[in-house]
């Protein structure tokens, strides 16, 4: 068991207080330059954010009476509206170019284009992020186009209730779109082409409480990626197709919130993810040719996807072994602590490289087809397989290799004793350290489709203001069937 | 009310005590603003301890930089002396020789992937055999010195220079402020550790975290600045500033022997910054991403390509 430090937290209220008005850290130094110290806004406090110049949010509603403010007609850029904007605004942005890093701290705005293949934010290799919500509430962007940014097209960082619907991002230097340490979340109808980290990111955060639907996500280094993610994270409806790699949640203690756990991908379409043009960090190097690489993730679901066409697997459940680790790995117990909680612990330096092993996933009814290597790989460098609980049941195997270890469905049957020899058909996962693959290429240059029109939102110029105060909508699982290859 | 980490809060206990008195806050830190006298230049105080382990519970920035070039320039420690100095490796700003001064910087090139970062960095070289070793990159973390509370810090003055790490030292340094690791690992060693092929080594240095407030360089260029400890800037420094912590990646792995600094042995680890940024860049990513108390990028040491 980890030291807990929430005592001591509290010892430190009262040593502060013991210290009394003497205590200069109480205070705000005296400044020698004029500057904006406002109050920082923590995830999970239930307390308002305070600046100077907005009213305090109203949380209930967006009622029609808050404004509407129109770019370029009223304001020349989108940040001018977006600072002049009232919680609760929406902001529409006409059709054009804007070479902007847009950096939204108010809530529940909605930022939306009227067009979203003509409004267009491009970072022209320069500018760092198209929209960026820091720690803002609520806040929903719409119906836009972000490329040629340094960083990513859209991120959330720090928020409590977002949405992304209708976005396309294109050709960026890390994310597509990045959700770090957001929670209540919803990202929808998502075009991502062309970052050499994933086109959707949802990552650092547990419980995340976020849908994740109708995205295309491709030729990109990973088509989704969630690092320590998971907690009612629901990755569906939608397509991973010519990335280096499809699907990849992963563990690891680089980032806070680990382990991975509790993410439920349904109901995609996942091919041809064996990409080698593309630009890719080395996770995506490593994970390639593979539908969805659950990497030393827990308690997953990956069900009725439809996958096929990859160098190596449809669906692989392997270790991530992590040579720098900044803690010890996670006891069960700890697999259910929420990111709030883990922010209270201090690490462990385990002084060597530790194994993050796929633990307890289930891959139920997939129709997997057309894997070089295998439909389903399990592996570890843990000689004992079964020990780590994963099951698999009702699966489709299109494959001449079906599954490694051979006849998984009946070694590890889900709700059913398994029996079988684990040691048939043992996967090397060790070779998968040592193999060569097509070099990353330069974001800025590497080859991408041209970008096609995409679907707009239904009537953006009269849909009224939807800030993500309630997000995500709800979605049905069980609803879901396997969707047909296209 | 200030957000303070618990994984600080054991010490933070201890040093708030000492804080309550009118002591120094620190055995290594002078309770004046005049410096003791060194015969090398050296860091007012340190940290109280290093800034680790895994992103996401630290308010930070961050920005990488390609490698721009080596010179035997320093154009804080000998300002119009080209060639006077030790092997420099230099990042960010791309124009920087020993002719530089912080007015020329904005508005450069930067090889940094934050294009509005046209600060300049540099380090001695690693050399092996008598040559140089070209880094792979450097990661500029910027955040809020250790349990300082996050919306007092102020970015760095228009013109500011300074240089962490003693690069004259015979002694061992603290791993607060010079530290070897391997790739983002939070193991820290005054000489470079034997790294896996997976990871490369890394000089990392810490800069100080509270300016004077009036001066943009001093003497020896450390007596401007000084580190925080329990939280607080010592007397004499009242200005919190973000903690810089600059980190050089070289291509070594495996055994280090036969490496040594251009600056001599490996004890002599340092690090020189001058705030060439785009000002407004600057206060916009202090004022949204340190005050708010939020993390606006990472990295895993994960490398693209």
């Amino acid at each position: 068991m980890r030291n807990r430090f929430i005592a001591a937290a509290v010892a430190v209220g009262l040593v502060l207080a013991a210290c009394g008005d003497g205590d200069s850290a109480s205070e705000p130094t005296d400044n020698p330059i004029a500057f904006d110290a406002s109050v920082p806004d923590t995830v999970g406090d239930t307390a308002p954010p305070v600046t100077e110049t907005m009213p305090a949010p109203d949380t209930t509603a967006a009622s029609s009476a808050e404004g509407v403010l129109h770019v370029p007609e009223d304001f020349d850029t989108i940040q001018a509206a977006v600072d002049a904007a009232a919680p609760g605004a929406l902001i529409l942005v006409g059709p054009g170019t804007y070479n902007e890093a847009v950096n939204v701290t108010t809530d529940n705005l909605t930022i939306r284009g009227l067009d979203r293949n003509e409004v267009v934010l491009d970072g022209e290799f320069e500018l760092d992020n198209g929209v960026r919500v820091l720690g803002a509430k609520g806040v929903a962007v719409e119906n836009m186009t972000a490329m040629n940014y340094t960083s990513n097209g859209f991120f959330w960082t720090g928020t409590v209730g977002y949405r992304g619907s209708y976005l396309t991002a294109y050709r960026t230097g890390d994310y597509g779109v990045y959700a770090f340490d957001a929670v209540n979340g919803q990202l929808d109808h998502i075009y991502a082409a062309g970052s050499p980290d994933a086109g959707v990111y949802i990552g650092n955060c547990y419980p995340c409480n976020t849908v994740m639907t109708d995205v295309v996500s491709e030729h990109n280094g990973l088509g989704y990626s969630g690092t320590n993610s998971g907690g009612e994270l629901y990755i569906v409806n939608s397509t991973f197709r010519f990335n280096r790699a499809g699907v990849v949640p992963n563990s690891g203690s680089y980032e806070l919130c680990y382990p991975e756990r509790d993410t439920t991908i349904v109901g995609n379409l996942v091919y041809s993810n064996n990409q080698g043009d593309t630009p890719a960090i080395d996770v995506a190097l490593l994970a390639m040719g593979n539908g969805i690489v659950v990497a030393g993730g827990i308690r997953n679901t990956v069900e009725r996807n439809q996958i096929w066409d990859h160098d190596k697997a449809g669906i692989a459940l392997v270790p991530f072994l992590e040579e720098d680790p900044n803690d010890e790995l996670p006891t069960v117990e700890e697999w259910e602590m929420t990111c709030e909680e883990a922010k209270q612990v201090r690490p462990v330096d385990p002084g060597e490289a530790i194994l993050w092993d796929a633990y307890e996933n289930r891959v139920i009814g997939n129709e997997i087809s057309d894997s070089r290597q295998f439909d389903i790989i399990l592996a570890s460098l843990n000689p004992d397989l079964s020990a780590l609980g994963n099951c698999f049941a009702g699966n489709v195997f299109g494959s001449a290799g079906q599954t490694a270890p051979t006849a998984l469905e009946t070694l590890a049957p889900c709700d059913a004793t398994g029996s079988g020899d684990w040691n048939a058909g043992v996967y090397n996962i060790a070779a998968w350290l040592g193999e060569e693959h097509p070099p990353s290429v330069d974001w800025k240059t590497a080859s991408l489709p041209e970008l096609e029109p995409q679907e707009n939102m239904p009537d953006a110029a009269n849909a009224p203001a939807n800030p993500a105060t309630n997000v995500p909508a709800p979605i049905d699982i069980a609803a879901i069937t396997t969707p047909a290859k296209p | 009310m200030k957000r303070r980490f618990a994984t600080a809060a054991a010490a933070a206990v201890a040093l708030l005590l000492g804080a309550c008195s009118d002591e120094g806050h620190d055995g290594g830190v002078a309770s004046g603003s005049t410096l003791h006298a060194h015969t090398q230049a050296t860091s007012l105080g340190k940290p109280d301890r290093p800034i680790a382990g895994p992103q996401g519970t630290q308010a930070q920035f961050l920005v990488e930089c390609l490698y721009s070039h080596a010179a035997m320039d320093d154009p804080i420690v000998f300002p119009g002396q080209p060639g006077q100095s030790h092997l420099h490796v230099f990042f960010g700003n791309t124009d920087v020789d020993a002719f530089t001064t912080t007015a020329d910087l904005v508005g450069g090139e930067t090889t940094c992937d934050q294009r509005q970062d046209t600060a300049a960095y540099w380090a001695p070289a690693l050399m092996r055999n008598g040559m140089n070793l070209t880094p792979i990159k450097s990661t500029a973390y910027y955040r809020p010195g250790l349990d300082v509370d996050p919306t007092t810090v102020q970015p760095y003055p228009v013109g500011l220079v300074m240089v962490a790490g003693d690069a004259g030292a015979v002694a061992e340094q603290p791993v607060e402020i010079v530290a070897w690791t391997c790739g983002a690992g939070i193991e820290r060693a005054v000489t470079p550790p034997t790294c896996s092929e997976d990871r490369a080594l890394r000089l990392l240095v810490t800069f100080p975290d509270c300016w004077d407030g009036v001066n943009l360089d001093s003497p020896d260029h450390h007596a401007h600045v000084a580190y925080s400890s329990g939280g607080l800037c010592p007397e004499g420094y009242p200005v919190p500033v973000p903690q810089l912590q600059f980190g050089v990646e070289y291509p070594v792995h495996g055994d280090p022997t036969g490496l040594v600094l251009a600056s001599g042995g490996l004890l002599t680890g340092h690090a020189d910054f001058m705030n060439g940024w785009d000002q407004a860049k600057l206060e916009s990513e202090i004022a949204l991403c340190l005050h708010r108390d939020l993390v606006c990028g990472i990295t895993s040491g994960r490398k693209t390509g």
